[in-house]
């Protein structure tokens, strides 16, 4: 009798809830040098603290990421959903929370104390809801104009003076007068690259022009801000090389770094380039914020977060709390080429470029979202958004952009859900 | 009925794959057509069917007329180009050279490479500054020829085409060789006796028995026409601007990128319909012809 008592209370204790496997499966794009030696460290700093759990890390490898959303779509809507997955803060999220997704993590937040060193507008990008969905991983700016030093400084331009579209465009005609045909690279074979200088001259007309914009509120296409951002990028087209259409966002960079272009608009994701070419930052090659966006600090953001009815549940929390942490930041941010988002990173830890845009931000008046990388506005609008700016760089347009930019705000204002307040 | 143990087995034997084809390809494009008639927005199926309000949007949506042109200068271009070119090399195949085989590998390899690579070669080549097409143009004093390519929205559709044509006339050469080849030796051997030159030879004996082959090239080209999307994908994404858009391209945008599921399969069935068009009268017409 005892024994059979005993035996089933064991084969109970034995059939409750086996422990999950020690594995952690991440999607993510980041498969090209840095970014790869980047999420490397991360998942280093991770197995230092977990050593007995296997990381499957699962690239999928396209600009911006457009791959990868599509197998992560499939996978979550097939009920499969890896472990944790990159994504962009902000209404990239939307389709996942809408569904019913994702788990909502405050509690580990409040554990982690994460929102203590966090900005505020951070904040906001990483919750639906009034609830924490997601943990911010870095920080990458996206209104920064890369500038070649020698070719600057052969035709007497101060780039410190290039705070306003005017003089930047005046700059551009010295620098033609002086035999450089084409002073700024573009690459859109991608498309996406468009959207960006657009939404930083949007950014340019003020940040409450800005606010608008993302919160769905430029509805008509003669309204006089927006028909000047794209009289502004019009006559940016004039500088650029002719064969944009040919080039990917990284051969436009490589083109400033050789000397053939002077200025480039691109997120800060481009020093990576530099580094890899060897230039040094102050010496070779500089940065300022975009015209008109001085003191403002555009968002662009990655972050994990817990999938509803993971594997590995416990791993994936774990996995967290180690990219939100100060170790984490400071081990993935340096080879990214993006900061920390925590306000007590070590800075000792970065480059050059990577202080001086670690004190702009502390000094930021004024942060945004960038709509081109997935977060100020509705996956829908941004997409359609590239296609559209795509033609107007081609036909030069204003007005039938600015009708198509309207319609496609119009026909997704039921997206708009988040309200943001930036100022 | 009589079922013999003969035909208990052949019904065996194909019943697996018929099960799998019929679920995986029927009823995948019956539940396609379904989805088609709902309101699925984002990533929680919806199934509350509202009718055709998807194709109404449709037809109202400017980049699907594009997108519409763009697949019917597809057919209209590169189904003949590649089909005569296809003959062309076959004639000049068929005319006992030395070395026919290899002749024969070089020709047929392009359509044997993946599309993601051929468009990636292609992009290369097209690029107007370093290229290698407008390059060889510089150098050989033909400046003139040298054009944008996929970067100029008004002839990346046409440079698409030119670079499809390449990778297919491979296919349709093999076809017609097969074609020509096909034609009793007893034929031509009778033409030549009563003094016929090789074109008339061409012309009024080997061509007109090419119409089955022909044929064949010719759906199988047609439906690649209407299905294109990796190659276009890759070399120019539908840019620049909307100018190379095709209806595969913007059910990939709608479904994946917008989470449009409904708008997609809208799309979808619509894309599928057309390539019933082109099929099933030559499913008949084959038909007919194995029963004579």
């Amino acid at each position: 009798m005892t024994t059979t008592a005993t035996q089933t209370a064991t084969e109970t204790a034995t059939a409750a809830k086996p422990a999950e496997a020690k594995v952690l499966e991440i999607y993510h794009w980041w498969t090209s040098g840095g970014e790869k030696a980047a999420i490397d460290a991360l998942v280093k700093v991770f197995n230092q603290k977990y050593p007995d759990v296997a990381v499957l890390q699962s690239p999928v490898a396209g600009g911006a990421g457009g791959p990868m959303r599509a197998v992560m779509k499939s996978l979550v809507l097939a009920g499969e959903a890896p472990d944790a997955f990159q994504m962009h803060a902000g209404y990239e999220g939307k389709p996942y929370f809408d569904a019913g997704n994702l788990d909502q993590i405050s509690d580990l937040w409040t554990e982690q104390g994460f929102a203590a060193v966090i900005p505020k507008v951070v904040q906001d990008m990483v919750k639906f809801g009034g609830n924490y969905y997601s943990v911010p991983v870095n920080i990458h700016r996206v209104n920064v104009v890369w500038y070649n030093k020698a070719v600057l400084d052969a035709s007497g331009i101060d780039p410190a003076s290039l705070t306003i579209w005017d003089a930047f465009t005046a700059a551009c005609d010295k620098l033609v007068a002086a035999g450089k045909a084409h002073p700024v690279s573009v690459g859109d074979s991608g498309k996406w690259t468009d959207t960006h200088v657009l939404e930083q001259i949007i950014a340019g007309e003020g940040i409450d022009f800005y606010e608008d914009w993302v919160n769905g509120k430029v509805t008509s296409a003669t309204e006089p801000k927006l028909v000047h951002a794209l009289e502004t990028f019009k006559k940016y087209l004039g500088y650029v090389n002719p064969d944009h259409a040919a080039l990917t966002w990284d051969q436009a960079t490589a083109m400033v770094i050789k000397g053939d272009a002077a200025f480039n608009i691109m997120g800060d994701w481009a020093n990576g380039e530099f580094l890899v070419a060897k230039k040094i930052y102050g010496k070779d090659y500089g940065t300022l914020a975009t015209p008109g966006t001085a003191g403002m600090y555009g968002l662009c953001i990655d972050c994990f977060q817990h999938p509803k009815g993971v594997k590995h549940p416990q791993n994936s929390r774990n996995w967290l709390a180690v990219v939100g942490s100060k170790e984490g930041q400071d081990a993935f941010n340096p080879l990214k080429g993006s900061i920390s988002v925590r306000t007590d990173a070590d800075i000792t830890k970065y480059g050059p470029y990577q202080v001086a845009a670690i004190a702009d931000f502390k000094a930021a008046q004024y942060m945004y979202p960038s709509v081109t990388h997935g977060s100020g506005a509705p996956e829908a609008f941004a997409t359609k958004l590239n296609d559209i700016m795509s033609a107007f760089v081609d036909n030069k347009d204003v007005s039938a952009a600015a009708t198509a930019l309207t319609d496609a705000t119009k026909a997704a204002s039921a997206d708009y859900t988040t309200v943001w307040k930036l100022h | 009925m009589d079922l013999t143990k003969d035909k208990m087995n052949t019904l065996l034997v194909f019943l697996p794959s018929l099960i799998l084809v019929g679920y995986f390809v029927y009823v995948s494009i019956g539940w396609n057509a379904v989805v088609s008639l709902s309101d699925w927005k984002g990533l929680r199926p919806s199934y509350n069917i509202v009718g055709v309000a998807q194709y109404v949007s449709l037809s109202h949506d400017p980049i699907f007329w594009i997108s519409l042109e763009n697949n019917l200068l597809l057919i209209s271009l590169f189904v003949p180009g590649s089909l005569f070119l296809g003959l062309f090399l076959a004639i000049l195949l068929n005319a006992k050279v030395r070395a026919e085989s290899t002749f024969r590998t070089i020709y047929l390899l392009p359509f044997a490479l993946s599309f993601v690579i051929t468009a990636a070669l292609w992009a290369w080549m097209y690029n107007p500054s370093i290229g290698v097409i407008n390059s060889l143009f510089e150098r050989t004093g033909l400046g003139f020829l040298k054009s944008g390519w996929t970067t100029d929205s008004s002839i990346a559709m046409y440079s698409i085409i030119l670079a499809l044509v390449w990778q297919f006339s491979g296919y349709t050469m093999l076809v017609f060789l097969a074609g020509i080849r096909s034609i009793p030796e007893s034929q031509i051997m009778a033409a030549r006796v009563d003094g016929a030159s090789s074109l008339d030879l061409y012309k009024r004996i080997i061509i007109p028995q090419l119409k089955f082959p022909a044929l064949a090239a010719f759906v199988v080209l047609m439906v690649f026409a209407l299905k294109a999307f990796d190659f276009i994908f890759i070399l120019t994404d539908g840019g620049p601007g909307y100018s190379t858009y095709v209806l595969p391209l913007m059910m990939y945008r709608e479904t994946f990128s917008m989470t449009h599921f409904a708008y997609g399969a809208a799309i979808a069935t619509l894309l599928f319909a057309v390539v019933m068009i082109v099929v099933v009268p030559y499913l008949y017409m084959s038909s007919r012809r194995a029963k004579e």
